[in-house]
């Protein structure tokens, strides 16, 4: 089989250092050995392999970029983005998985957590022992967390929380999820544990989409929680949109890589299928969906890349990752589309990846903010005016 | 505990297309990594350590670009890494690559060096044999098979009529065919420690090739295939398979 290598027609490899593309090779191999040659039967059974969980720990790259005193590896944002981008090649669950664990669950205890919590949590999330989980999102609030339902209350030396979230990635396998709640009307962290009382995760079942992926509600019904379970350094939504921002980020770079599966697939099978006597790829329709794949999936890049050496600096905005995380998924989902297309019938089988990719990239359109809403952000960063509601 | 030495090369990917330009072999656009079998010679180092304990050093040989294999070696967990090049040198024949090894072997005080059985760019097969007779060591070739004794190690190595399990002292030289064991992974963090390692450069002491390379051709281009279509042409396959191609 030949070594896979990947779209590079702007010479991106170049503007990587040795460590980033080491850390890209390494995920890649593995990708390329254990995870496409099982995705589908995972799929088809509808469950996330628990090895591949731990087989992510032994790697590394749960919460990559944390410091290494929390049993990390303080690496670049850029590393972890083509982490993303060769996780999502496989599968957009997969890719979930990491960037819930990552971003979502261990990210907000290293930010705003106390030392205590982080030297707790962080070692065991880091090598895949414990599964983290983010709850923000509720039945009735979606794009609007900041009306959520959920509530906690101070009684003696406790917290008590109540009200339900959905759509939480690996919430029933969780050990640790983070919890978004109001206390006294403001919006505050909890680090809720898999066995606290009070505290439910079923699984959400019959999707269509992110089939290799635990999706979850969280139920908490007079859940009891000690006081030292509260993330003390942040206040209000900055807490979760923080959270958010590193995984959308990370979503700009997965995208590219469901976008390279699909135009991988595509390239090979327009090269070897013949109709009217010659390779389908030899007409200039197809020749001309081929280099608008090629085309947008550069840009893609170019715009990951730039971002990642932004966040790496510190000089990126929030809605530059909003453009990019909607731009790449938005392209990533056309390109599975046309791929689709030019696959012809066989582009419906789990024999190609092409099917598998453009049903994840529909739910990854939609969350971790949906492409209207981060149009809705570009337009009040453009007009200064925000269109998320009104008096009516 | 045991000084361990493994002896890695940098290679172009087995799957890659060489070209040959001029006179030349062209490898100026080829992907380049550790050659497979010194994955399993790395393994097997790492292997002695766990078991007996010590300290393993990577060895190469070559200009600056071949520190990345010294790197993922060293992502792999191995303690020193060491290139061996002296910036007059050119490409080196074998005798003179052993010698150069052999040098930087010395200069560590190693007890045992593993290597791979051969590189798949030359297929030479000729370091490990040669670096342990410039050493005056033992020498386990092609062993696929290991195992550490308190008195030196046991391998297993392809005889005549089966496989021979033999006992060897160290100091000891021994190249490793692949099967054996599975090479280890990096990880993060190890890529990391590679990140921050430096490469420590030795030069040797050589005498001047007595080998001049004429030129290099590529391999005769395969015949292209013949295509047959429809059942009346049944006879003419078999014919075909049975008198040209001689496997019926």
């Amino acid at each position: 089989m030949l070594t896979y290598e990947g779209v590079d027609f702007y010479d991106i490899e170049s503007q990587l250092s040795e460590d980033e593309i080491m850390v890209r090779d390494m995920v890649r191999d593995w990708v390329d050995e254990e995870v496409i040659p099982n995705i589908e039967e995972a799929c088809r059974e509808g469950h996330f392999p628990e090895e591949w969980g731990q087989a992510l720990g032994e790697m590394g790259v749960l919460g990559m970029t944390i410091d290494e005193k929390y049993g990390c590896a303080g690496m670049s944002y850029v590393a972890y983005g083509l982490v993303c981008q060769e996780l999502e090649r496989g599968d957009s669950g997969l890719r979930s998985f990491a960037s819930v664990q990552g971003s979502l669950a261990m990210f907000p205890i290293s930010a705003f957590g106390s030392e205590e919590q982080k030297m707790h949590y962080l070692p065991k999330m880091a090598s895949g022992e414990w599964v983290g989980c983010f709850g923000l999102t509720e039945p009735d609030y979606g794009s609007n967390p900041g009306d959520m339902i959920t509530r906690a209350v101070e009684d003696g030396d406790d917290f008590v929380l109540n009200g339900a979230k959905m759509w939480i990635t690996n919430g029933t396998v969780a050990d640790v999820a983070i919890v978004w709640a109001k206390l006294d009307g403001v919006i505050r962290g909890f680090i809720v544990e898999k066995n606290d009382a009070g505290f439910s995760a079923p699984e959400m079942t019959g999707k269509h989409s992110l089939k290799a992926s635990v999706t979850s509600e969280l139920v908490f019904q007079d859940c009891r929680i000690p006081k030292n379970r509260i993330l003390p350094d942040v206040k209000g939504l900055k807490g979760p949109f923080s959270c958010l921002n590193n995984a959308r980020y990370g979503i700009s770079w997965g995208a590219i890589g469901s976008a390279q599966a699909c135009f991988h697939s595509a390239k090979e099978y327009t090269l070897s299928r013949i109709q009217f006597k010659h390779p389908i790829a030899s007409y200039q329709l197809v020749q001309n969906k081929l280099a608008w794949m090629l085309r947008e999936i550069t840009k893609g890049q170019l715009l990951a890349l730039h971002l990642g050496r932004k966040k790496d600096d510190g000089s990126w905005i929030p809605e530059q990752i909003s453009l990019a995380k909607m731009n790449n998924v938005d392209m990533a989902l056309e390109i599975a589309r046309m791929a689709r297309d030019m696959h012809g019938a066989n582009g419906i089988l789990d024999e190609y990846p092409i099917m598998r990719h453009m049903a994840n990239l529909e739910s990854v359109k939609t969350y971790e903010g949906t492409h209207d809403i981060h149009n809705l952000i570009l337009g009040r960063w453009i007009t200064g005016i925000q269109a998320f509601t009104r008096d009516l | 505990m045991p000084n361990i030495a493994v002896l890695v090369k940098r290679v172009p990917d087995t799957n890659a297309q060489i070209l040959v330009s001029g006179d030349r072999v062209d490898l100026s656009n080829v992907k380049w990594v550790m050659s497979p079998y010194d994955e399993y010679a790395l393994e097997a180092a790492m292997m002695h350590k766990e078991a007996q304990g010590g300290v393993v050093t990577a060895i190469t040989l070559g200009a600056p670009e071949c520190d990345k294999v010294l790197k993922d070696a060293k992502a792999i967990g191995v303690d020193r890494i060491i290139r061996v090049w002296d910036d007059s040198w050119s490409e080196l024949d074998s005798n003179q690559t052993q010698m150069a090894l052999t040098s930087a072997v010395k200069e560590i005080s190693a007890e045992v060096v593993y290597c791979g059985k051969s590189a798949a760019d030359t297929g030479a097969g000729s370091t490990g044999p040669g670096v342990a007779e410039r050493l005056d060591w033992a020498s386990a070739s092609n062993i696929i098979g290991l195992e550490f004794e308190d008195s030196g190690i046991e391998v297993i190595v392809p005889a005549a009529s089966g496989n021979a399990r033999t006992g060897i002292s160290l100091p000891a030289v021994v190249s490793c065919d692949k099967g054996f064991c599975k090479p280890r992974k990096p990880n993060v963090k190890g890529i990391m420690m590679a990140k921050r390692a430096q490469v420590e450069v030795l030069a040797a002491e050589i005498p001047a090739s007595g080998i001049n390379i004429v030129s290099h051709t590529p391999p005769p281009q395969k015949a292209p295939g013949q295509t047959f279509d429809g059942a009346t042409n049944v006879p003419a396959v078999v014919a075909a398979l049975r008198n040209d191609a001689n496997v019926i």
